[in-house]
């Protein structure tokens, strides 16, 4: 504007230049001072239009400033006051998933059919999820279920909880979330590197709980805490949104630490702590509070409390972690161990039986990017046309679990029997190796697909003295994932 | 040993003394042409304060147009106090906010203004289009520069300085002074949001023939600019304009900064923040310091906003509300 202005003025200014020369030589003294006061005129004009456009732009740079900001990009759907202190997301994670059994024994619940569980396509999870900040400190989280999970949990609710970030080191999370416990269970369901977690996420730790927990980061973020206080779920349990079932309540707490987070050396990526449960739980015949079964990667039930087998007393859990990642490489460790009073519901004998898990799993992305414990974000997104092929990862794990001998055995731990659970139908232990691969198209869509081996002690028929070993289970376990 | 216990009594006072001692920052949000004045003041209270508490007070600063600065604070800009135009922006504070009191005007002396000013004429030099007084600001051909009485208080004095002048003139014919008003608008190319946007846009942008202004920011243009630049016209009539200060109650006691905030504003009224005002063009209102600088300011005929227009609350109700006179005037 101000090139075009100087332009007009130049061109005005030499008409008036050679019209006051004609002027002069006609001694018109009044042609040349109406040309000035014009060319004046002319050049107030245009300042005019060039203030007028300056103020317009300040205005729209300040309104810029008070517009709410809609966001629709790879980092996700939204929108949010211009400040920040009120945002809305919209969120979404959709798992399709087919499995194969090659081997191994099928069917729902415990089953002693020699046949291998039935192969199909599954939704293992379809969570639309809205989360969002008000008044800049207040966040909440309300995540539906509609995949498989739906019939497992009872109620259709995953998350749905308030967090109020006080301070970094005092904050408040209360409704139905993930208890701080579980190492793997944290990572979000979209950021697993398997197609199912281990036996200590997916066995012995609990999923969701309905409560209330203290948590925060200190030492600049170096240590993280958590104490909460729960309703109590059992092993892997995922609470009901409904009252609590028992009276007494269960307590967890939880410290983590990453020591080395802001050096830039090779323990960077080094975390580690350890996490706790205790509660007193009593269990009836309608609701023993204790666990459904525990699942192989397949989701087959290979242990099952007897039917009259109920929790009566105290639940401790204890929980050492860590994770560590290097450049394109990461590894997660994780110990589980449940001490479990039980008893029968017409009061065969009290008991405490110990079960525990532990996992290794490794991962490696090949394409060079960093590994983390949150996604993964490919350097080059999957395009047929301009030629990037996503990022791609291979994973590999171990995990066990071993429960104990006297789940097995009557009341006075002196022979085998089926008081309380039985080793004709149930395992007494489990081993998988999981091998996989997972290709990230871009950060928001993955295809996984993993080849999962589970060997067992008992559970494959025979008698409580003589159990036969169940039969491994062989399954590969494919995913095709959107999660933004 | 004596020389050690004295070594030691000097060590401990000064300990005690640097424990006791507090950082504070405060908040001053204002209007647009007193950045100049409050650097200066902030500097002197700061030493004054710490010579006095022994604590360290840093004041920020925060300048604007009157109107969308008190809307700022109403949205919630925490600001410990308020130095704003005019009192009808400081009582949306209390209507709108509910952040000070409603008898804020009372807690300090001339109803809250340590200052005044008035509204003058900057021209450019030589005066080319002869401007002397209103009368010569509605004349077809000259242009006049003046921020939007809708965001700025400094165009809201103005506005009202142009009116009282047009009342007085056609002995109180409002139809009169509406027609006088509106041509003044109709010769106005462009309004800024603020008084310190229409001085740049007059004297950095070369718009106009004449700014309606602060008194101070007028003194200030010349100052800056040179005599040889613009040239300072006193009209026969102008407006005393009052521009009142308070400490934010909810923002001070949240910020545990009220005994901090009262002693600033009150500090204003003293021999050394009147001082301070007067050199930077405001009308002191300490005698003392009002007769040390009586000849920096010319005498006007000034009139006041209660007797003309009953109030800010009538004026602002009247002129400069949604579908009053200025929206009838200027959307014309």
């Amino acid at each position: 504007m101000k090139f075009k202005t100087k332009h007009i003025i130049t061109l005005l200014v030499s008409a008036g230049v050679f019209a006051a020369s004609g002027s002069a030589l006609a001694n018109d003294s009044d042609e040349l001072e109406k040309l000035r006061a014009l060319v004046q005129e002319l050049d107030q004009k245009v300042r005019v239009l060039d203030r007028k456009n300056e103020l317009a732009e300040e205005a729209a740079a300040t309104k810029k400033k008070e517009t709410p900001i809609v966001n629709a990009s790879e980092k996700g759907f939204g929108f949010k006051s211009a400040d920040g202190a009120f945002e809305i997301k919209l969120k979404g994670l959709i798992q399709a998933d087919y499995r194969y059994f090659n081997q191994g024994f099928g069917g729902t619940g415990i089953n002693t059919t020699n046949t291998p569980a039935a192969d199909g396509f599954l939704l293992r999870r379809i969570r639309p999820t809205i989360e969002g900040t008000v008044f800049d400190k207040y966040d909440f989280r309300f995540t539906p279920e509609f995949g498989e999970n739906k019939t497992t949990s009872n109620s259709g609710i995953v998350d749905a909880y308030v967090d109020a970030r006080f301070t970094p080191w005092f904050q408040i999370r209360a409704g139905k979330f993930k208890p701080y416990v579980g190492l793997e269970r944290l990572q979000s369901g979209a950021d697993i590197k398997f197609v199912e977690r281990s036996y200590v996420t997916n066995a012995l730790l609990p999923n969701r709980d309905v409560g209330a927990s203290i948590h925060g980061d200190v030492l600049d973020g170096k240590l993280t805490y958590a104490l909460g206080v729960f309703n109590g779920v059992a092993d892997g349990g995922d609470a009901t949104t409904s009252a609590d079932s028992n009276q007494d309540k269960d307590y967890a707490a939880r410290i983590f630490t990453t020591p080395f987070k802001d050096d830039a050396n090779v323990l960077s990526g080094l975390g580690f702590g350890i996490a706790t449960t205790y509660g007193d739980v009593k269990g009836t015949a309608a609701s023993t509070n204790l666990t459904s079964g525990y699942k192989t990667d397949g989701q087959q039930n290979f242990f099952q409390y007897a039917g009259t087998t109920i929790a009566d007393g105290k639940r401790l859990r204890f929980a050492p972690q860590a994770y560590y990642y290097y450049g394109p490489f990461g590894v997660i460790a994780e110990y589980a161990r449940v001490s479990q009073e039980i008893n029968t519901a017409a009061n065969a004998g009290h008991k405490t039986v110990d079960h525990d898990a532990w996992q290794i799993a490794g991962s490696y992305l090949i394409t060079g990017e960093d590994a983390s414990f949150k996604g993964v974000k490919p350097k080059n997104a999957f395009d047929l046309d301009n030629g990037g092929w996503g990022a791609w990862e291979l994973v590999a794990r171990y995990s066990e679990l071993n429960l104990d001998e006297d789940t097995f055995k009557n009341a006075a731990n002196t022979a085998f029997a089926t008081t309380y659970a039985s080793r004709i139908t149930s395992a007494t232990s489990a081993s998988s190796w999981t091998a996989g691969v997972n290709w990230y198209l871009n950060p928001e869509v993955k295809l996984a697909l993993d080849y999962e081996q589970t060997s067992f002690e008992a559970g494959g028929g025979g008698t409580a003295t003589n159990p036969i070993d169940r039969k491994d289970e062989r399954a590969v376990l494919g995913r095709f994932q959107i999660a933004f | 040993m004596k020389k050690i216990t004295t070594g030691l009594s000097i060590l401990l006072t000064t300990l005690a003394l640097n424990a006791g001692a507090a950082e504070v920052t405060l908040l001053n949000v204002s209007y647009d042409p007193t950045r100049e004045l409050y650097q200066d003041y902030n500097a002197a209270f700061a030493k004054y304060w710490k010579a006095k508490t022994g604590d360290t007070v840093t004041v920020k600063q925060s300048h604007g147009g009157s109107g969308k600065q008190a809307r700022a604070i109403v949205d919630g800009l925490e600001a410990d106090v308020a130095t704003l135009a005019l009192a009808y922006d400081v009582d949306q504070l209390s209507e709108k906010g509910k952040l000070i009191p409603k008898d804020w005007q009372k807690r300090l002396q001339h109803n809250s203004s340590p200052y005044t000013s008035t509204i003058v004429f900057l021209v450019r030099k030589g005066n080319p289009k002869k401007i002397k007084d209103w009368d010569d600001i509605v004349k077809p051909g000259v242009a006049v520069i003046t921020p939007n009485p809708k965001t700025s208080g400094g165009a809201r004095w103005n506005y009202l300085a142009a009116w009282a002048y047009a009342l007085k003139k056609s002995n109180n014919d409002e139809a009169k002074a509406k027609e006088f008003v509106t041509q003044l608008y109709k010769n106005a190319p462009v309004l800024d949001t603020g008084a310190r946007g229409a001085t740049t846009t007059f004297v950095e942008r070369g718009i106009g023939d004449v700014l309606l202004a602060w008194e101070n920011e007028a003194f200030l243009a010349k100052k800056e600019l040179g005599p040889d630049k613009v040239e300072i016209v006193v009209p026969s009539l102008s407006i005393v304009a009052e521009p009142p200060v308070t400490v934010v109650d909810k923002v001070v006691d949240k910020h545990k900064t009220r005994a901090v905030s009262e002693a600033y504003l009150s500090y204003l009224y003293s021999e050394e923040g009147q001082t301070i005002a007067a050199q930077n063009y405001y009308r002191p209102t300490l005698e003392s310091v009002a007769k040390k600088y009586d000849s920096q300011f010319p005498k006007i005929n000034l009139v006041k906003i209660d007797e003309v227009f009953g109030g800010w609350q009538a004026a602002q109700k009247k002129h400069f509300n949604d579908g009053g006179i200025f929206d009838q005037i200027y959307g014309k």
